[in-house]
């Protein structure tokens, strides 16, 4: 590849290329050229060989005829034999050369000429000749004479004449012809001779592009290498080409790059040789310099300082005059001596043995040292022991450089004194600022009185000590027993205030106590500080009482401890206030927090810095005392909250601007499902006339709000229920006013006015109980009753219903309640009669009662229209119908369950609906029982025997209700469930529908069927014949005579309950279940 | 023969009002117990006016205007019955297309001047 596009950009290759390419267009256009002359010429040629051709032809021609002329004119001369033979082949030569040129390439004139010829051949041949022949040999030369003259040899001499011209004209087109050639070949060679120059000029052109090309670079090759050789920097900008030069042209870049770049190394090389050099020299220089500084500190040292050298051996060789003047001793009497001529003072024989070991290693020592001078007076020297070592190793002598610094040595002393009392005075400022810090910054009283005694006991080192806040009687102290506190609270505090009322501060000495005593042998006095802390008004806010064993204190002391005792006071004052203001901040917020109205404070820049916890609750939103919410943020929250978004920004937007100076309120609700309604008004907050923020109060309305609407809805509802009536009312009556009417229709608008009059009333009636009940103005008076004793005497109210029959099933154990009578009988009368009215094509209700822990429950089912499932909660309320035409038709105002509910509810129970629409409803309620403890544990017995067995079922038929229930409340007790009847047939319907252990029959019941009756249809039909008939009644003989041994057993009223248990006890028990007809035993009377 | 219908849950009125408009001549009167019954009556046949009451169990007398095309409406004259009688059902029945308003209760006479008003073209 890359060989490939080196060939392509080669300079060889490129021009070989070009000489190649027109190598071949010259060869190829100099043969076409040459091609070209060829043909031309070829051409040429031709024409002239065919006009040579022709004329040789037509001369030919032309002799022949003249042979032929010749030859006859011979002939009729001569008459010979032989003239005319030579003439026929004469003419045959003439015919076959005038065929020739008639095969020639022929001009229109040539042609015109040869048919002219032709015919006179014919002519010749064919007339005249034998015509001259036939002449001749008639010899009638007359005639041949007049022949001759006729014109043929007019003819003759014509077409000879023309063979002249022809042969003529012939002749100069050949000179023509070869004039024309010469042109010709002129123009061919000039054309030649331009053609070479163009090519000649060409080459030259292309040699001198290679030149170019090839001579350029080389050229900036050239003055790149005399730079190069000049060390300049070489300005070569790359060649585009890549051929040859080009790759010569980045080979010596490179080459030249790498020469210059050694070349720089070099420099470089050269420079830091240079630069070692100079450095070298300043070396040299600088040692001079500190060879003569060395000089000149030496001389300076001579001068300030003492210098000494001694030997090895510790000899002075050498001392200057410093060295006499600090010691005293004369050079003289220094040199030869050792140094222990000066003595050293202070100091110790292992600090001796520690420097010459210094020493001896060739460490320089240096310290201050006090020396004797000699007078034998002490100065402070700072001494340096420098030893020289010589090139052993071994040390040869000691340089000694000493000076005095006792001067110095003094002030140094007196500042060590002056720091440490600066010391003292910082720690105590920092006690002080302590003690300030702790007044200011502890809001405990406990803590301050404390932190007092610790801040006294650091401060004046007491033994014991005793802090008391006067007021609060708070005390601290500190190695003071209990006891003794308590004694000087107790008793001796008035008398202890009483001194310090006219002394402030007073001091006791006094002896030891044997516990302050300790261990010290003598008597020890005790020094006790008695001081107080006043405020403005000389009140005494506290009392300090210090005691220090064997040490008094100083007057200084005393004044300090009573000038901060002042502060002291300012402290106490301050946490009294301190506790002021907390105190009332707390019963402020204490207030503020129990309000019911939430009540929020912001700030003018809408910062909400409070709200109280109804508040929080209110609008269910965390805030911690002291928190500070930003106005976006809890004006987003309480936004989102409410239903009315937008008119609530804009009333918070209002009541925070700082312009609003009147207080605003509005109502918005929050929540959906339930809707709480808040009422909310802001005030302007103000401290004297500025400004400093907006007080929100909320107030939850929601029940307000409601009992609104309700009371509107209400007398809406009302006015409606009332009106219907009314216009019947009104209506009919103006319309028996105004018309003329038959009696008949008289009476049923009569009728009807009384119906709708009583149904207004009866509206008015309910409205004003629910009413009474409801504002509680209706009185309940509570008594101990049987539930089902009531349920028995409603019941029977419907005995005589003719569309409906009234079932009970009582399985209530304990039916004993504490209700008002007249309430229960009233709620019981309702919900029959609704259920009655409701289920208008059903013959059946059914009450039922039974017990649960602590209750009974009453439910009336009955098989009628049933309730919407939506309507069913709706229908305790007031005017609250089941909303279709059906019940609509039906009537009723729509107030009898609002009143049942109020009327239950307030005897402690619960009511309910369970309706499936079309089907029925049961409505039922409970209510608690008396003795539930008792009957919880009969419901524990029953649920045994439930587990056993199913309850047996009992019917009783009886029309007697208080008989009815007195049998019942005895089977029910024994384990029973007790269904009753009144009506044979409905009992009779009953028996085929539930298996019964037994039934009880009273013979004498209703009007249109008896007892007996009943016995008679229970013992036909196939499926009730086999259960046990109990008669319970006054049977007389008579009837008697009727149990045909069917009946069993025969109770006569009034008999006691328990006969009719053990008989029924007996029948399950036995077993006997086969239809037998049951008598009672024993006939005793209650 | 004109017709009038006569919408009311309660019997009563019913009645009342039927009889009221008995001794009309040319007049020919029906009755419907509820909204729903009163709108497949009206999509069947044209009536002249119907008397409306507003309080009806299922659908009341404004539900049934609701639902009551324009047509019929311009056609045939409302007269709207009720026991609410303050002036915001007033206003909501006349803006529901009732041409009409009585308050219950009412007096029948007044009402049979008023339904001969209407027929004879009154107020048209």
């Amino acid at each position: 590849m890359v060989k490939e596009s080196k060939a392509n950009h080669s300079i060889k290759n490129k021009y070989f290329r070009i000489i190649v390419f027109v190598f071949s267009l010259i060869i190829i256009m100099g043969t076409v050229f040459f091609i070209f002359i060829n043909y031309e010429q070829d051409e040429l040629s031709r024409d002239r060989e065919s006009l040579q051709n022709k004329a040789d032809t037509i001369s030919e021609m032309a002799s022949t005829l003249n042979d032929v002329f010749f030859r006859a004119r011979g002939f009729t001369l001569l008459k010979d034999e032989n003239e005319l033979k030579l003439l026929n082949v004469a003419l045959v030569n003439f015919d076959k050369i005038l065929d020739t040129y008639s095969n020639l390439n022929l001009t229109s004139e040539e042609a015109l000429f040869r048919d002219g010829l032709k015919s006179f051949y014919v002519q010749y041949k064919n007339k005249t000749l034998p015509e001259a022949i036939r002449l001749v040999e008639a010899d009638n030369y007359a005639a041949l004479r007049a022949l001759a003259e006729d014109g043929s040899t007019k003819s003759v001499n014509d077409f000879l004449t023309y063979t002249k011209e022809y042969r003529l004209r012939s002749d100069t087109e050949l000179n023509n012809m070869a004039l024309d050639y010469i042109k010709r070949a002129n123009e061919f060679t000039f054309i030649t001779f331009f053609f070479s120059t163009i090519i000649l000029l060409f080459f030259t052109f292309m040699i001198w592009r290679i030149l170019k090309n090839l001579i350029n670079p080389i050229l900036k090759l050239e003055g790149a290498t005399h730079s190069l050789a000049a060390g300049e920097e070489i300005l070569l900008g790359k060649l585009k080409n890549q051929d040859e030069i080009g790759r010569l042209y980045t080979a010596f870049l490179n080459m030249a790059r790498s020469i210059q770049d050694k070349e720089e190394e070099l420099m470089m090389q050269n420079e830091e040789l240079h630069a070692q050099q100079d450095e070298l020299q300043d070396q040299q220089y600088r040692l001079q310099r500190s060879l003569s500084e060395i000089e000149s500190m030496m001389k300076a040292l001579n001068q300030s300082s003492a210098v000494g050298i001694l030997t090895d051996k510790g000899v002075f060789t050498y001392a200057n005059d410093n060295l006499s003047k600090y010691t005293g001793y004369k050079n003289s009497e220094v040199i030869g001596f050792t140094y222990k001529l000066l003595e050293l003072y202070n100091i110790s024989r292992e600090q001796m043995q520690k420097i010459f070991n210094k020493l001896n290693t060739g460490g320089v020592w240096s310290d201050e040292l006090q020396i004797l001078t000699k007078d034998g007076l002490p100065i402070w020297m700072h001494l340096t022991i420098v030893p020289y070592l010589n090139n052993d190793g071994v040390i040869y002598q000691y340089i000694l450089i000493a000076y005095d610094i006792t001067s110095m040595k003094s002030v140094q002393l007196e500042l060590a004194e002056t720091l440490k009392n600066t010391e003292q005075t910082k720690k105590m400022l920092e006690l002080n600022n302590q003690l300030n810090h702790d007044i200011t910054y502890t809001l405990d009283k406990h803590e301050f009185a404390d932190k007092f005694i610790q801040f006294m006991h650091h401060l004046y080192s007491f033994d014991s000590s005793f802090f008391l806040l006067v007021k609060d009687k708070i005390a601290a102290v500190k190695g003071i027993p209990q006891e003794n506190v308590e004694r000087y609270l107790d008793n001796e505090n008035n008398e202890m205030l009483y001194r310090l009322k006219t002394e402030k501060t007073y001091l006791i000495k006094r002896l030891a106590t044997q516990s302050e005593q300790g261990i010290s042998a003598n008597e020890v006095y005790c020094y006790d500080f008695y001081t107080t802390v006043v405020n403005a008004e000389d009140e005494i806010l506290a009392v300090f009482c210090g005691s220090r064993i064997g040490h008094s204190f100083s007057k200084e002391e005393i004044n300090e401890v009573q000038g901060m005792m002042n502060r002291v006071a300012l402290a106490i004052e301050r946490l009294f206030m301190y506790e002021e203001i907390e105190h009332g901040r707390k019963l402020n917020r204490d207030i503020v927090n129990n309000v019911n109205e939430g009540i929020q404070f912001v700030n003018t820049e809408g910062m909400m810095l409070q709200m109280n916890k109804a508040l929080c609750n209110m609008v269910n939103f965390e805030w911690t005392e002291g928190t500070l919410i930003p106005r976006k943020e809890w004006m987003d929250y309480f936004i989102e909250c409410s239903n009315e978004k937008d008119k609530l920004w804009l009333f918070f937007e209002q009541a925070i601007a700082e312009y609003s100076l009147e207080s605003s309120s509005m109502q918005y609700s929050i929540g959906t499902e339930p809707m709480k309604h808040i009422d909310v008004y802001a005030i302007p907050v103000f401290r004297r006339e500025l400004r400093i923020g907006t007080l929100f109060v909320y107030r939850d309305i929601t029940r307000e709000y409601e009992l609104d609407l309700m009371k509107s809805d209400l007398v809406s509802t009302v006015s409606h229920e009332l009106r219907t009536p009314l216009s019947s009312v009104l209506g009919f009556t103006e319309l028996l006013l105004s018309k003329t009417m038959k009696p008949e229709k008289q009476l049923k608008y009569l009728e009807t006015i009384h119906k709708e009059a009583k149904r207004l009333t009866e509206l008015i009636n309910d409205f004003l109980d629910l009413q009474r009940m409801e504002s509680g103005k209706q009185q309940y008076i509570t008594e101990h009753v049987n539930l089902s004793e009531i349920v028995l005497g409603v019941i029977d109210q419907y005995k005589l219903s003719s569309t409906h029959h009234v079932l009970l099933v009582d399985e209530a154990l304990n039916a004993e309640v504490d209700v008002d009578k007249d309430k229960i009988v009233q709620v019981l009368t309702n919900l029959l009669s609704n259920a009655i009215k409701f289920s208008p094509s059903s013959n059946e209700v059914k009450v039922l009662l039974h017990n649960e822990p602590d209750h009974i429950i009453v439910r009336i089912q009955d098989n009628g229209l049933g309730i919407p499932k939506d309507q069913i909660g709706q229908l305790f309320q007031k005017f609250r119908r089941v909303d279709n035409s059906a019940s609509k038709r039906i009537g009723g105002t729509g107030l009898g369950l609002a009143i049942c509910k109020e009327i239950i509810e307030k005897q402690k129970g619960t009511i309910g609906i369970d309706s499936v629409e079309g089907e029925g409803t049961t409505v039922w309620f409970s209510l608690p029982i008396l003795n539930a403890e008792a009957s919880r544990q009969q419901d524990e017995l029953n649920k045994w025997n439930a587990d056993k067995e199913l309850k047996p079922n009992v019917m009783i038929v009886e029309d007697d209700y208080s008989l009815s229930l007195l049998l019942s409340e005895e089977l029910k007790g024994k384990g029973f469930r007790v269904t009753h009847h009144y009506h044979p047939q409905q009992a009779f319907d009953q028996a085929l529908k539930t298996p019964f252990v037994a039934i009880v029959v009273d013979l004498m019941l209703g009007e249109e069927l008896d007892g007996w009756d009943l016995i008679r249809m229970l013992k036909d039909d196939s499926r009730t014949e086999n259960i046990p008939i109990v008669i319970s009644s006054a049977l007389d003989q008579s009837d008697k005579n009727q149990l045909n041994d069917v009946i069993q057993k025969y109770l006569t009223k009034p008999y006691p309950p328990g006969e009719l248990s053990n008989t029924l006890e007996e029948i399950v028990k036995i077993k006997t279940g086969v239809g037998e007809v049951l008598f009672p035993e024993s006939k005793k009377h209650l | 023969m004109q017709k009038i219908m006569v919408v009311d849950d309660e019997e009563v009125l019913r009645m009342l009002i039927e009889d009221t408009l008995e001794d009309l001549e040319n007049v020919e009167i029906h009755t419907a117990e509820n909204g729903l019954e009163a709108l497949t009556k009206l999509s069947a046949d044209h009536f002249d006016l119907v008397i409306l009451d507003y309080m009806m169990p299922e659908m009341t007398g404004i539900e049934v205007l609701q639902q009551l095309d324009e047509e019929k409406k311009s056609t045939t004259a409302i007269l709207m019955l009720t026991a609410k009688a303050q002036d915001v059902d007033r206003i909501r029945a006349v803006e529901a297309g009732a041409r009409y308003f009585m308050p219950k209760p009412f007096s029948p006479m007044e009402l049979l001047q008023i339904v001969e008003g209407i027929l004879s073209g009154e107020g048209k």
